[in-house]
């Protein structure tokens, strides 16, 4: 065995245009994800069915199945239910978008409960309606301690990333797997893939260790 | 939207799908198993190893829970074979990968629980002249475990999950007899919305089964 990354080397603009693919698909993802997330967060903390119902239907089938699965699904399904023909990169997006927006209702619902009912009781004495409160009162001090579990799942959501190859998003996986079958070195592509994946994800890891120790030192 | 749906091919080739959940079950049974082993002897190596032993294992964690699990399945598979000189079959090199991706996740746990324990239970302990093995086994585990098992029940699912991409390698597992099942009848929409329900099934219904024991257990301990 020896190891020899010269294909790897000549064929790294590939791979940089595939890593531009998979931090579009990442940021798109997670944006979304986060944003859809709070609607549905607050629709599990309701006490009426109707919204509580719905929302936790949603949580629960993105949160027992599998990524792969769901990504493989709407790559078929999207075209059916919307009558248009979809690129391969946005079903990816929105598919993982809609997956984030699962598990980030979570985070979102275990904040905002987490916020004692005298905040609450006290927003209302002072007259304040439901969005004007959640705004001024209850978000300001929910976000701080929810800002951890979401760099989490914004973590977790780049490994998923890798996914959107097998549906045929020429991203960093891709191009990756594309270029150990053309040039059978699998070993060095795939080595410098994880390294790749390896250097991007670690810091972010770094900052989520470093954020939840200060969080729990604030108390 | 007019998509009239069409069934009859999952019910034709049942017999495939129900292959692939034996298959899918294999698998995670396998990497259960070679998970927690895995877990165990990295968070050992880690809390107690002399440095030379504890770096690598750190090394081996942060690596494994930093990357994507489709990396590992791909590097193991295509990637070892070369090094070692020994191809591998799907379902091993799907064992071997999902084994030491959630060893890493599970040797966290292990570690979270053990480093949980206060101090002052280790210093009664000795106070009270134990050994080490005998501390650990007496005082320290039983306290240890009942906080790992919650994280340890959300690794498995995570992990039976994962095999999903084993499909990727050609594993017969049930996403992949979807996928061969597809590639004849032309019917992705109904096989893939039966894998997803199947797995919703399986992995909903095993949590709410825990859910139920964890009561029972809680209502026995007070």
């Amino acid at each position: 065995m020896e190891f020899d990354f010269r294909e790897v080397l000549e064929n790294i603009d590939l791979l940089a245009r595939g890593a531009k693919l998979t931090i579009a698909l990442w940021a798109l993802a997670f944006i979304f994800g986060l944003v859809a997330g709070l609607p549905i967060g607050l629709a599990r903390a309701s006490t009426r069915w109707f919204a509580h119902g719905p929302a936790t239907a949603w949580i629960e089938v993105f949160r027992n199945t599998p990524v792969l699965v769901q990504l493989v699904w709407f790559y078929f399904a999207f075209p059916v239910l919307t009558g248009m023909q979809m690129p391969a990169f946005v079903a990816a997006a929105l598919g993982l978008a809609l997956n984030t927006s699962a598990y980030c209702a979570e985070i979102w619902r275990g904040g905002i409960q987490g916020i004692v009912r005298g905040q609450w009781e006290a927003g209302r004495a002072l007259g304040m309606t439901g969005p004007t409160l959640l705004r001024r009162i209850i978000l300001p001090q929910a976000i701080r301690r929810m800002v951890p579990a979401f760099t989490n799942r914004a973590i977790e959501l780049a490994k998923v990333t890798a996914i959107a190859s097998v549906i045929t998003v020429h991203e960093l996986m891709y191009e990756a797997r594309l270029l150990s079958a053309n040039t059978f070195r699998p070993l060095e592509v795939f080595t410098v893939i994880a390294f790749v994946y390896f250097v991007v994800i670690y810091p972010a890891t770094l900052l989520s260790y470093r954020l939840e120790r200060r969080l729990a030192a604030k108390g | 939207m007019s998509y009239v749906w069409d069934f009859s091919p999952v019910f034709r080739d049942a017999g495939l799908l129900v292959e692939g959940l034996a298959n899918t079950l294999k698998l995670s049974g396998l990497a259960l198993v070679g998970g927690l082993v895995i877990g165990l002897l990295l968070a050992l190596a880690r809390i107690w190893g002399p440095r030379l032993v504890a770096w690598p294992a750190i090394a081996i964690i942060e690596f494994f829970r930093n990357t994507p699990p489709l990396v590992h399945f791909f590097w193991i598979f295509y990637a070892l074979p070369i090094v070692t000189g020994v191809s591998l079959a799907p379902l091993a090199a799907a064992a071997i990968a999902l084994s030491i991706q959630s060893g890493a996740f599970f040797a966290e746990v292990y570690r979270a629980g053990i480093e949980s324990i206060e101090r002052g239970q280790w210093e009664a302990g000795r106070a009270l002249g134990m050994r080490f093995s005998a501390l650990m086994r007496r005082i320290v585990l039983p306290q240890a475990l009942r906080r790992m098992i919650a994280p340890l029940t959300e690794r498995g699912f995570e992990l039976v999950k994962t095999t999903a991409l084993a499909a990727t390698l050609a594993y017969g597992e049930l996403l992949y007899q979807a996928m061969v099942i597809t590639s004849r009848s032309f019917r992705p929409l109904e096989l893939y919305t039966t894998v997803a329900v199947i797995f919703f099934v399986l992995l909903f219904g095993a949590s709410l089964g825990i859910r139920w024991l964890e009561a029972r257990v809680a209502r026995g301990q007070r």
